[in-house]
């Protein structure tokens, strides 16, 4: 039974990227998020999934409107600098492809730099500490070696051990599982049922869990929620069929027919 | 179907007309850019001073390895470059003012032109050199790569931990590494002038240098080049993070950072002439 605790939410929220000349890409959005549910925001690729999720994890400011994280607002005007660090603590964001993990850092230091800095440990005792959760993400093996000798896959659940390590209680994911071999996409589903659950590797709270997705069957049989962006346009749909019908996931689809 | 607009470009430069109001677009552009470097100077100065204490156990490893990079990786570089500026000025000047008999005015020559002018500039050139151009590169692929973002979004503030070791690092190593530069480079002078026939004894020659010097010589020696350290670190650190980049930005923000630092150096160097002037 999901939990009723608001992790996210959103009010007329606008959306620009700040790296691009075309203005809002998404409008007028409201939304709200509970701990314990797995939201799958689809849309083709160029949409705006992944300056919506930045937009909530206070990396760009919204054109309009507002984001609350826990009752917290982010990004906006009166959110000051103190409370955004402190806000983005209980939030994780997994980043697309290989994550964008340290490539000057092992994977071992990777995982451990934000724990040891905001415990102010030593990565000594990060491996003491950490050990369990690495050993349940099956990372192990990998520790010494770099960024750049892992495979995309592989880079994913790094970037997404290193942002575990804070015990975010929000989990913000651009397109986990785009990409991903069988074996990868199997641990992904029970690790975002765990996730959705509350395990005591992650705090033992349900976690609110935002993942965008280009085609969205890897979600099938998860209990999920879905919206799609299209058009600049935020729209919820009640089921997977409805999204896949969207998308044109359901079968034949006229190239012509998707916009960019 | 709608074509994706190129990133917007804010390179600085100036394009076009070189007319008037391309000189005065050109000053303005420039005149932004230095106020936008101050507020970036005061920014990395509130974050240094008010998260001193915290998160020191990953903070500090940061300051002492950019503190080994741009200072103790360098000694090697910094001895040859002490030997051969040894030969090449101190020991050449100093047989020569001997054989014109104008050995009383060596030591006054010797502090005013090589301790407060060239040894200084020289070090901080060569930090920016072997150094700090490669620091723009790391830190400009950094911001075109997201990896900031993935910084702030972990909630590690990458002027802590990007900004602040740097400009420490840069301002330590340039100190110290001035002093060896120094030291080796008289050595090496007094050396190559007393083969040249050079007949002052070494007492003779360093107790001359040292008697051209005044106290307020080594307080202004150390803080001229704790400046010329930390401006380096600043400037570098703005041009790699302060702004969105692309990948292609990179490169020339690696020669403004040097062309920045060398103008800024000089006119830093400036500024301590009027000081050594009115003291």
């Amino acid at each position: 039974m999901h939990s009723t605790i608001t992790a996210l939410e959103t009010e007329s929220l606008e959306i620009a990227r700040p790296s691009l000349t075309e203005g809002v890409v998404l409008q007028a959005m409201d939304w709200k998020v509970a701990s314990g549910e797995l939201w799958v925001v689809a849309g083709v690729q160029g949409s705006g999934k992944t300056a919506l999720l930045e937009t909530l994890a206070g990396l760009n400011q919204p054109a309009a409107g507002q984001v609350r994280v826990f009752g917290r607002p982010v990004g906006g005007a009166d959110d000051d600098d103190a409370g955004l660090w402190e806000t983005r603590r209980r939030m994780g964001l997994v980043f697309d492809g290989s994550g964008r993990l340290f490539p000057a850092l092992s994977v071992q230091e990777n995982i451990f730099l934000p724990w040891c800095y905001h415990q102010n440990r030593t990565p000594a005792e990060a491996l003491a500490e950490l050990e369990p959760l690495i050993r349940h993400l099956q990372l192990e093996s990998l520790l010494l070696r770099t960024p750049g000798s892992l495979s995309r896959s592989w880079s994913r659940r790094v970037a997404l051990a290193r942002c575990l390590v804070l015990k975010p209680r929000l989990l913000l994911l651009d397109n986990p599982l785009a990409g991903l071999d069988a074996v990868h996409l199997r641990w992904w589903r029970g690790f975002l049922t765990e996730a959705m659950a509350g395990h005591p590797m992650l705090g033992g709270e349900p976690l609110a869990v935002i993942a965008t997705a280009d085609a969205v069957r890897p979600y099938s049989g998860l209990d999920s929620r879905f919206a799609l962006v299209a058009d600049g346009q935020w729209r919820i749909l009640p089921d997977m069929e409805t999204v896949l019908a969207s998308t044109g996931e359901d079968g034949y689809h006229n190239p012509t027919d998707i916009r960019p | 179907m709608a074509a994706i607009s190129p990133p917007s470009r804010t390179t600085g430069t100036t394009e076009g007309s070189v007319g008037g109001s391309g000189w005065l677009a050109a000053f303005v552009g420039e005149w932004r850019s230095l106020t936008r470097l101050g507020a970036f100077i005061l920014i990395t100065l509130a974050t240094a001073v008010r998260r001193y204490r915290d998160n020191s156990r990953v903070i500090r490893p940061q300051v002492l390895g950019e503190i080994h990079r741009c200072g103790v990786r360098l000694l090697p570089i910094v001895g040859f470059l002490g030997v051969v500026l040894g030969i090449v000025f101190v020991g050449q000047t100093v047989s020569l003012m001997e054989q014109v008999g104008a050995s009383n005015f060596m030591g006054t020559l010797m502090v005013t032109v090589f301790l407060r002018e060239m040894a200084p500039m020289i070090a901080g050139l060569l930090v920016l050199a072997r150094v700090g151009t490669a620091s723009v590169v790391e830190l400009g692929t950094a911001r075109a790569l997201g990896e900031v973002e993935a910084l702030e979004v972990l909630g590690i503030d990458p002027i802590h931990y990007l900004v602040v070791p740097r400009v420490v690092g840069f301002a330590a190593a340039v100190v110290s590494l001035t002093a060896y530069l120094i030291l080796i480079s008289l050595g090496s002078g007094y050396v190559f002038a007393y083969a040249r026939g050079l007949k002052a004894s070494p007492m003779e020659f360093f107790t001359a240098i040292a008697g051209a010097m005044t106290v307020m010589d080594f307080p202004l020696l150390v803080l001229k080049t704790l400046l010329f350290g930390a401006l380096t670190g600043w400037v570098i650190c703005y041009q790699g993070l302060a702004r969105p980049m692309t990948l292609e930005e990179v490169g020339p923000a690696t020669t403004r950072t040097v062309a920045v630092c060398v103008v800024g150096c000089l006119m830093l160097d400036a500024l301590f002439i009027t000081v050594y002037l009115l003291l």
